[in-house]
């Protein structure tokens, strides 16, 4: 038992940031389990003989992947996808546990944990690091692994199905569903308060651990409608046509409220930095998407932009496209010519990686801005010092891809 | 226009099923469709049993506290069906428009001329269900598909959800107001909801349970127990709540008004001093009706947003831990939290208490807070404590006791140390090979 907390502490030290996880684990000693293994509600079941057998170190880094499944949720997940794929047993079991293992191994180890002798990489599949546990269970076969890693078991905290050993919910010491959402959220901010301590892997985790990343797809489409669709663009009150209402009131003649369908500029950022197949397909769907909220391809037009705007371009159709570029970018240039042309557009749709100056003014119309996420270093040869501007505060941003 | 008005159908007894009667020897014509009613009456016949349900006791407690709720979840999922359970138990007629087929002005009120409209004035008439929401001076008004109103609808519902006023017809206080909307990913033409409006609602997820829907479609559907509030518990609930919500907040003004920032939370619910008033009110009766931290949880979430609420959540958490001077008063009875991270708080707030106004004998106190909880817990949460209050040692203090006690902790984190140095030692080993 002391060996086992020595352990955590070095996990403590090193893993400063997973401090409070660790110490909200409830140790349970029992000798059926094999190694060490965590169920849903945050106990930890450790066989006294491993402890044992293995050295403060080792046991340290044991600690951290264990509490990782739990952080990672990996029970909750474990079972959705063995509920959507219909994938029970204990073979499957096995599988999902691997999966989880997976994802996490590849980024807890080093830096002063050492990795554990028989611990489960990508690599033994020849697969690339990084994935998230669901992308490896779809991917990956995994059958030749099975024979050897019998043995291997984290516990339903790693897959989401009940051992015998386990305690289950009602048994003493256990985590409630809000208290586990409360330890992992305040992991979650600590690692967010400490940007550059932590490793890559756990900073992705922290950002998207309560905000997990939508369809880019679906926002960009819900972006474009409430631009378009919003209370001033391509409606206003009109005398063509009398209200409804002048039937209830003889003699009056009221204003209907008429809608206009909205024109919807596509300014594209053409510059180097910008890939063909990114363009083409984030095109595709505004062009989509502004057909759905009633605008006709007519009234959909596109400009390409690099450090100097093209011509505003209908679009009729897909294909007749030409982007022309390849530069720099200054989208001032797109957003200046888009307001100059003939017919003022309502909503302006920036397809952009970011790597330009924004119009220091917000434009008279509607502005939402489909971003290609780019490292956060990117580095410009020629000025080492230029850093891109955020998007202004004005424009719905989207990030694609 | 589209609206309906279900009065309460009187609820069978538990456990009991009233099957309908079956007509023996019924005419020749109509056969078919009085037995097809028969068949029909049988299949609705459907009993309850109690069953703790989380998301349908926070339902219940927020229109309870009368802020409006808005239920996100997946098209025939069971949202009516909840409403209608609701309605039932609250004993409240239910009144369901579907927003999204409605114009502004069905909302805001149609102008009607008088005799004299220069003098009096057009007035707005409300619809026909808001006159009778009124006549009958209760009921609970579900505004189904939301999220597929248009804007103009959106913004005209504003009046009524917040002012409850539709058109010049005040909703008397007795209505409560529940709405229902498809999230995102599935309303394929929806509009998304307007942060003003997201704002007043109270936002709870719906989601359906595997087990409830089979037992329910076999015949029995869940029925949650109503929190009840003790009476004797109100004053102390609203100070409580006050006091969570006031201390929270002083802490952190950042979260008091904070717009949706991405994309991803544009719909939902953010904090603004509207909604830490809601969140308020919620605390103050779900401690008042002793409900379960999940369920507070989800009316808090609900209320200000995920993060600000798990925070609040933290911060209630943290009322809960001892108070560190009472600790040191009585070191020998001390009652520690069991959870390891709370402990830890726990044991650290001692250790500041003690930095805060140092003295020898509230250092000593401290020490003996220590062996306690060497003595009731796992010792290697011991190691941060003690080593911030050894620190805090003056010269002419001598070494008590108690502190001898702890040496098993120091060897501890010895060991660990060891642990650490033996790692970086050999990879400084590996660098040089």
């Amino acid at each position: 038992m002391e060996k086992l907390l020595a352990a955590r502490l070095h996990a403590v030290k090193v893993r400063p940031y997973l401090a409070a996880a660790l110490f909200a684990l409830h140790v349970v000693e029992d000798r059926s389990v094999p190694t060490m293994a965590v169920d849903a509600h945050w106990r930890v079941y450790v066989s006294p003989g491993f402890v044992a057998r293995t050295p403060v170190e080792e046991l340290a880094g044991v600690w951290v992947h264990e509490v990782s499944h739990l952080l990672r949720d990996h029970h909750g997940r474990g079972e959705r996808y063995a509920r959507e794929h219909e994938e029970h047993g204990s073979g499957e079991r096995l599988r999902r546990n691997i999966a989880a293992d997976f994802e996490i191994n590849d980024d807890i180890y080093g830096d002063g944990l050492p990795l554990p002798v028989g611990a489960v990489l990508p690599s033994l599949l020849r697969l690339p690091d990084g994935l998230l546990m669901e992308e490896y269970l779809r991917t990956a076969s995994m059958t030749g692994l099975t024979a050897d890693l019998a043995w291997l078991d984290c516990g339903s905290g790693a897959d989401g199905q009940q051992r015998p050993w386990e305690l289950g919910p009602d048994g003493a010491h256990g985590l409630s569903r809000q208290q586990r959402d409360a330890v992992r959220f305040r992991v979650a901010e600590g690692i967010k308060g400490r940007p550059g301590e932590t490793p890559d892997g756990w900073r992705r985790w922290a950002d998207e651990a309560f905000h997990p990343p939508q369809p880019w797809r679906q926002l960009l489409g819900a972006a474009v409608r409430s631009a378009a669709g919003a209370p001033g663009v391509g409606e206003n009150h009109s005398y063509r046509r009398p209200s409804r209402r002048s039937a209830g009131v003889p003699g009056v003649l009221l204003p209907s409220l008429r809608r206009t369908p909205p024109r919807v500029c596509v300014v594209i950022d053409t510059s180097g930095s910008v890939s063909d197949a990114e363009l083409g397909s984030a095109l595709l769907e505004v062009a989509a998407i502004s057909r759905a909220v009633g605008g006709r391809r007519d009234l959909v037009s596109v400009i390409s932009c690099d450090a100097a705007a093209g011509v505003a371009v209908p679009l009729c159709r897909a294909e007749s496209i030409a982007l022309i570029g390849g530069g720099g970018t200054d989208l001032r240039s797109g957003f200046a010519r888009a307001l100059r042309s003939r017919h003022r557009p309502d909503v302006i749709v920036a397809l952009t990686d970011g790597q330009t100056p924004w119009p220091s003014a917000q434009p008279p119309c509607r502005t939402v801005v489909g971003l290609f996420p780019r490292p956060a270093h990117a580095v410009n040869e020629r000025n080492p010092d230029y850093t891109p501007e955020a998007p202004p505060p004005w424009a719905h941003v989207v990030t694609i891809g | 226009m589209t609206f309906s008005t279900v009065l309460p159908a009187p609820v069978p007894a538990a456990g009991t099923s009233a099957p309908a009667p079956v007509r023996a020897g019924a005419s020749a014509t109509g056969t078919h469709l009085a037995l097809a009613d028969d068949l029909l009456g049988l299949l609705r016949t459907t009993t309850t049993e109690p069953r703790p349900d989380e998301q349908l006791e926070a339902l219940t407690l927020a229109v309870a506290a009368d802020l409006p709720v808005l239920l996100w979840g997946e098209p025939g999922i069971g949202k009516t069906a909840a409403l209608t359970q609701l309605a039932t138990s609250l004993d409240l007629p239910l009144t369901t428009v579907i927003a999204s087929v409605h114009e502004p002005s069905d909302f805001s009120g149609l102008p009607i001329v008088g005799d004299d409209p220069a003098v009096r004035g057009v007035p707005m008439a409300p619809p026909q269900w808001a006159v009778e929401l009124v006549r009958a001076g209760r009921g609970l008004l579900f505004l189904d598909e939301l999220s597929t109103a248009t804007p103009a609808v959106q913004a005209a519902l504003l009046r009524v959800v917040l002012e409850r006023r539709v058109g010049a017809l005040q909703l008397p206080p007795g209505v409560r107001i529940v709405a229902a909307a498809n999230p995102r990913a599935s309303a394929a033409d929806g509009w998304e909801l307007s942060p003003p409006l997201a704002n007043r609602f109270v936002h709870l997820h719906w989601v359906h349970d595997r087990e409830v829907v089979v037992r329910g479609l076999g015949g029995v559907w869940p029925r949650a127990e109503l929190p009840r509030l003790v009476p004797e518990r109100l004053p102390e609930a609203v100070a409580f709540a006050r006091r969570a919500v006031c201390g929270f907040l002083e802490a952190r003004p950042t979260l008091i008004h904070r717009l949706p920032s991405t994309e991803t939370r544009r719909g939902g619910a953010w904090p603004s001093p509207r909604s830490w008033e809601a969140a308020l009110t919620l605390l103050a009766f779900g401690t008042a009706a002793s409900v379960s931290r999940e369920v507070l949880a989800l009316l808090v979430r609900g209320a200000v947003g995920d993060g600000p609420g798990l925070e609040l959540l933290a911060h209630l958490d943290r009322m809960d831990l001892p108070d560190p001077e009472s600790l040191l008063a009585d070191p020998a009875a001390a009652e520690l939290p069991v959870r390891g991270d709370l402990r830890q708080a726990a044991l650290e707030a001692v250790v500041a208490a003690v930095g805060a106004r140092p003295e020898r004998e509230r250092w000593e106190a401290g020490w003996a807070v220590l062996v306690r909880a060497l003595e009731t817990g796992a010792p290697d949460l011991l190691v941060a404590p003690a080593t911030a209050l050894a620190a805090l040692r003056r010269d002419d203090w001598e070494v008590p006791e108690a502190m001898e006690r702890l040496v098993g902790v120091i060897g501890l984190a010895r060991r660990a140390d060891r642990s650490v140095g033996r790692i970086t030692a050999g990879r400084e080993q590996g660098v040089r090979r």
